[in-house]
C-alpha cells in the first residue's frame, strides 16, 4: 500500500481483489482431483479417438501424399493426444497410430509385417515423441496445480485471517474459524478452550446433542497438555475418530481444536493447510483475549477513578454543613455572654438547618448503597396512592410553602401494589427537586393518571427547564444540573430511579412544551388488586 | 383538649434508657429544663432494676441496647406494667420499632429527632396514661374543626354534622382512643375489623382514604389523620 503503486490502489481494487480470493471456492482443488480421478477412461477413448481421426485424414491423402508426410499427421495426433490426455492416453495414440499406420499404409498392405526396416524409425521416434512431450506436459500441469492449490491455500489463509480480523470477541473467532475449516475440510469440527482451572470447555460442537466420548476427550486433553497434534492420521493416538491441533499461543496453549473428516483421512497438503488454519485461529484467539484484558483494567482503573472522585465529593458534601454546625455550636458556646438573643437563634437555626441537612445526606448514601447492593427490600403492598402523595406534601410542608402545589389526581385512581414508604422517598426527590430549581413561587404541578395497566406519575415545574442532555444524566449517580445550589448530593433522582426500577416502572425527566421541566414515572399494576368489600352505608 | 401549651404533668418521673451517653447528655439537658424528673440507665438490666425500684412514669427506651434486646425489654415490662414506653429508634431498626410498638410500646421517635417532638410525645403518652387510669372518656371529643360526640355517634365537621359509614366511624373512635399516639396497623385492622383481618391492610387503607374525604379539608393534605410511613396512623392533636 504504500509503494511506488500505493496512490493508485483505491479501494475499489482491493475489494475486487478479496473478491476474487473469495471466489476461489474451495471445489476447485476438489474438483480438479475428481476430474483427474474419475476422467482417466474418457481419456483413453479420446486418444483412441485421435488416433482414429488420424488414420481417417491419412486415410484419405494417402494416394496423393508421400508416406513421410503421412506420418506427420499421426505424429500430430501424439502431440495432441500427449498435450491434453496425459501419458498412457498417449502412449496408447501412439501405438495405435503406429499400428494402424503399418497395416493400412506400408507395404504389404492390411497386413502388420514391415518389409521396409526403416519404418521401424519412424515408429521409434513417434513413441518417443509421445512420452517426451506428455511427461512434459503432465509435469506442466503438476506444477500449475501446485501453484493453484497454493494460491488456494494462501486465500483461505486470506480470508479467514480476514475475517478474524474484523471481529471481535473470541466467541465469534472460534466460530468463524470453525466454519471456515469445516467448509474448507469438508469435516466437522470442535473447538474446545481452556477455563481458568485449565478445564478445556467445549465452544463450538459439532453434534450439538451428543456429549463428547471420554476417550476423544481424553485425546483433547492431552494435545492440550502437550501443545501437539493427536489424533487421527498422526503418530499419536492414531486410533481415535478425530484428529486434535492445539491452538497454541504464546503463552502455551489455549484450547484444542477438534477435526471429523467426513469421508478420506487428509493428505499431507491438507494437514500442512489444516495446521496453518489452526495457527490463525489461535493468534486470532490470543489477539482477541489481550484485548479483553486490556479492556478489563481499562474498566478497572476506570472504576478506581470514578471511585476516588465520588469518595472526594462525598467528603466534601459532608464536610460542608459539619463545617457549619461546628462553626455555629463553637461559637454558641464561646460568646455565651456577647451573642444578641437574634444571633444566638439564628445559630441555633444553622446547626439545626445543617444537621438536617447531614442527615438527609448520609440518609441517600446509605439508601444508594443499599441500592446498588441490591440489599433494597421492596415490600409491595396494594395501597392508594393518594395517601402516598399525602404523607409526602406533609412531610415537605415547610419546603414546599414557597411553591404552590396543583394536585391533579383522577378519583378513580385505583389501588397500585407499592412499597410506600420507597415511593414517598421518590415523590420526596422530586418535588424537593422542583422546589430546588425553580424561583419562588413558581407554581408546581403533581398529577397522576392510568393507563394500560400502569398508573403514570409526573412532577412538572414552571422553571428554566432541562439543559440539552440532562434528560438522562440528570440520573447519573451524583450529577448536579447546578453544583452551585447547595443541598444535595447529586443522590435523590439516581435513588428514586433505583426505586422505580425496583417496582418495575419507568422513570424519565423531560422539558415542558409550555416550559419547565417534567419528571415521570410509572408504576405497573401486576397482579390482581385485593378485593375491598364495601360496607352499605 | 388543647392542652398543649399547659405545662407537662408537673414533675413526671422519666426512666431514660440509652446507652450513648451523648444522646442521654441531650436528653438529660432537655427534659430537666422542661421540668420533668429524670432517671437514668445504659443497660436493659440496669433500666429493668430502676423500674422495679423507683416506678417511672414514663420510659424512653432506646431499641439498640448492649445486653438486652430493646423489644425483650418491652414484652418483660409489659407483662405487670402499663406505664408508657416511648421507643427510640434508628432508621435501619423500622421492623423492631413497629414489632416494638405491637408489643405495648405507646409512640416511637426515630432518630435524630428533634427536642420539640420528643417533648410533644411526652405529653401525649403521659395523658394518655393519666386519662386511661381515670377510665372515663370525654364524651365529647374536639380538635380544630372536627367535634366528636362519642355517646351519640355524631360526627360535626365546623358545626355541621357528617355521615359516617359503621367502619369509618368505629376507624375514628379508635384513633380518638389513642388520640396523639401512633396506632399501628396491625393495631388497627384488630380493633375495627377483628383479629382475622392482620393482614388486610389494603382495608385499612381504602378506609382511611374515606374518613379523610369526609373529614379533612383537603385529603390530600390531611391535617387529622396522618399516615406514619410503614407504620400506621396518628390522629394527630398538637
Amino acid at each position: 500500500m504504500l509503494g511506488p503503486n500505493g496512490k493508485n490502489r483505491t479501494g475499489l481494487e482491493t475489494g475486487r481483489d478479496v473478491l476474487t480470493l473469495h471466489q476461489f471456492p474451495e471445489h476447485d482443488l476438489t474438483s480438479n482431483r475428481n476430474f483427474k480421478r474419475s476422467s482417466s477412461w474418457q481419456a483413453y477413448g479420446i486418444a483412441t479417438l485421435i488416433a482414429a481421426l488420424s488414420t481417417l485424414i491419412v486415410g484419405v491423402m494417402a494416394t496423393r501424399f508421400s508416406p513421410v508426410n503421412l506420418i506427420m499427421i499421426y505424429l500430430g495426433g501424439v502431440v495432441i493426444a500427449a498435450a491434453y490426455c496425459g501419458r498412457g492416453p498417449s502412449i496408447l495414440t501412439a501405438v495405435l497410430s503406429v499400428l494402424t499406420f503399418d497395416f493400412f499404409f506400408t507395404a504389404p498392405f492390411l497386413t502388420f509385417t514391415v518389409y521396409d526396416s526403416q519404418y521401424l524409425i519412424t515408429f521409434a521416434m513417434i513413441l518417443i515423441v509421445a512420452v517426451t512431450i506428455s511427461s512434459m506436459t503432465a509435469q506442466i500441469r503438476r506444477q500449475a496445480d501446485a501453484a493453484h492449490e497454493r494460491e488456494w491455500r494462501t486465500a483461505n489463509l486470506y480470508s479467514l485471517s480476514r475475517e478474524l480480523a474484523s471481529s471481535v470477541g473470541t466467541e465469534t473467532l472460534i466460530q468463524i474459524a470453525a466454519q471456515h475449516i469445516k467448509n474448507i475440510f469438508d469435516a466437522q469440527i470442535i473447538i474446545l478452550l481452556a477455563d481458568a482451572n485449565g478445564q478445556l470447555v467445549m465452544k463450538i460442537s459439532a453434534t450439538p446433542t451428543l456429549p463428547m466420548n471420554p476417550h476423544e476427550q481424553g485425546v483433547a486433553q492431552w494435545v492440550y497438555a502437550n501443545s501437539q497434534p493427536a489424533g487421527l492420521g498422526t503418530a499419536t493416538l492414531p486410533g481415535s475418530q478425530g484428529l486434535y491441533l492445539p491452538l497454541v499461543t504464546s503463552r502455551g496453549a489455549a484450547g484444542v481444536l477438534g477435526v471429523y473428516p467426513n469421508q478420506v483421512a487428509f493428505s499431507p497438503e491438507q494437514f500442512d493447510m489444516l495446521d496453518a488454519l489452526t495457527n490463525q485461529t489461535a493468534l486470532a484467539i490470543e489477539r482477541s483475549r489481550l484485548a479483553e484484558e486490556t479492556e478489563r483494567s481499562r474498566v478497572q482503573i476506570e472504576t478506581e477513578r470514578l471511585r476516588n472522585s465520588l469518595l472526594s465529593s462525598v467528603s466534601h458534601d459532608l464536610r460542608t454543613p459539619l463545617a457549619s454546625i461546628t462553626g455555629a455550636v463553637s461559637s454558641l458556646l464561646e460568646n455565651e455572654y456577647t451573642l444578641t438573643p437574634e444571633s444566638r437563634r439564628e445559630l441555633a437555626q444553622v446547626a439545626w438547618e445543617e444537621a438536617t441537612r447531614l442527615n438527609r445526606l448520609v440518609g441517600n448514601l446509605l439508601e444508594i448503597t443499599r441500592l446498588e447492593s441490591g440489599g433494597v427490600h421492596v415490600e409491595k403492598e396494594w395501597q392508594p396512592l393518594e395517601e402516598v402523595i399525602g404523607i409526602t406534601l406533609n412531610r415537605l410542608e415547610a419546603q414546599t410553602n414557597t411553591h404552590p402545589i396543583t394536585l391533579n389526581l383522577p378519583l378513580d385512581l385505583p389501588l397500585v401494589p407499592i412499597d410506600g414508604v420507597l415511593i414517598e422517598q421518590v415523590l420526596v426527590n422530586l418535588l424537593e427537586n422542583a422546589v430546588k430549581y425553580t424561583p419562588v413561587g413558581s407554581p408546581i404541578d403533581l398529577l397522576a393518571s392510568f393507563e394500560d395497566h400502569e398508573v403514570k406519575v409526573t412532577v412538572a415545574d414552571r422553571g428554566s427547564g432541562l439543559a440539552p442532555g440532562d434528560e438522562t444524566r440528570i440520573f447519573d449517580k451524583f450529577y448536579r444540573a447546578l453544583p452551585s445550589l447547595s443541598g444535595g448530593a447529586g443522590l435523590g433522582l439516581t435513588i428514586s430511579r433505583g426505586i422505580i426500577e425496583a417496582h418495575g416502572g419507568r422513570i424519565w425527566a423531560q422539558n415542558r412544551p409550555s416550559g419547565g421541566a417534567m419528571f415521570g414515572f410509572t408504576l405497573p399494576l401486576e397482579g390482581d388488586p385485593p378485593e375491598v368489600d364495601l360496607e352499605n352505608d | 383538649m388543647t392542652d398543649a401549651g399547659t405545662p407537662p404533668v408537673n414533675g413526671s418521673l422519666i426512666l431514660v434508657v440509652e446507652d450513648d451517653p451523648q444522646i442521654r447528655r441531650f436528653l438529660r439537658a432537655t427534659l430537666t429544663s422542661n421540668n420533668y424528673r429524670l432517671l437514668e440507665a445504659g443497660t436493659a438490666q440496669e433500666a429493668l432494676r430502676q423500674f422495679g425500684m423507683q416506678h417511672p412514669d414514663l420510659i424512653i427506651l432506646d431499641l439498640g441496647l448492649p445486653d438486652l434486646d430493646g423489644l425483650e425489654v418491652t414484652r418483660r415490662l409489659r407483662e405487670w406494667s402499663s406505664t408508657p414506653i416511648l421507643v427510640l429508634s434508628a432508621r435501619h431498626e423500622d421492623r423492631d420499632k413497629i414489632a416494638a410498638l405491637d408489643m405495648g410500646a405507646d409512640d416511637y421517635l426515630t432518630k435524630p429527632f428533634s427536642a420539640g417532638e420528643l417533648l410533644a410525645r411526652i405529653r401525649v403518652a403521659l395523658r394518655h396514661a393519666l386519662r386511661t387510669a381515670q377510665t372515663d372518656e370525654q364524651p365529647v371529643f374536639v380538635l380544630g374543626g372536627l367535634r366528636v360526640d362519642l355517646a351519640y355517634r355524631k360526627v360535626f365537621i365546623d358545626d355541621s354534622e357528617i355521615h359516617l359509614s359503621p367502619i369509618e366511624y368505629k376507624l375514628l373512635q379508635v384513633l380518638i382512643h389513642y388520640a396523639g399516639k401512633v396506632v399501628t396497623r396491625d393495631q388497627l385492622l384488630k380493633e375495627v375489623w377483628g383479629p382475622t383481618y392482620t393482614n388486610e391492610s389494603h382495608y385499612l387503607r381504602v378506609y382511611m382514604g374515606h374518613l379523610r374525604q369526609k373529614i379533612e379539608k383537603d385529603p390530600a393534605r390531611p391535617q387529622y389523620l396522618i399516615t406514619e410511613p410503614g407504620v400506621g396512623y396518628r390522629l394527630k392533636t398538637e
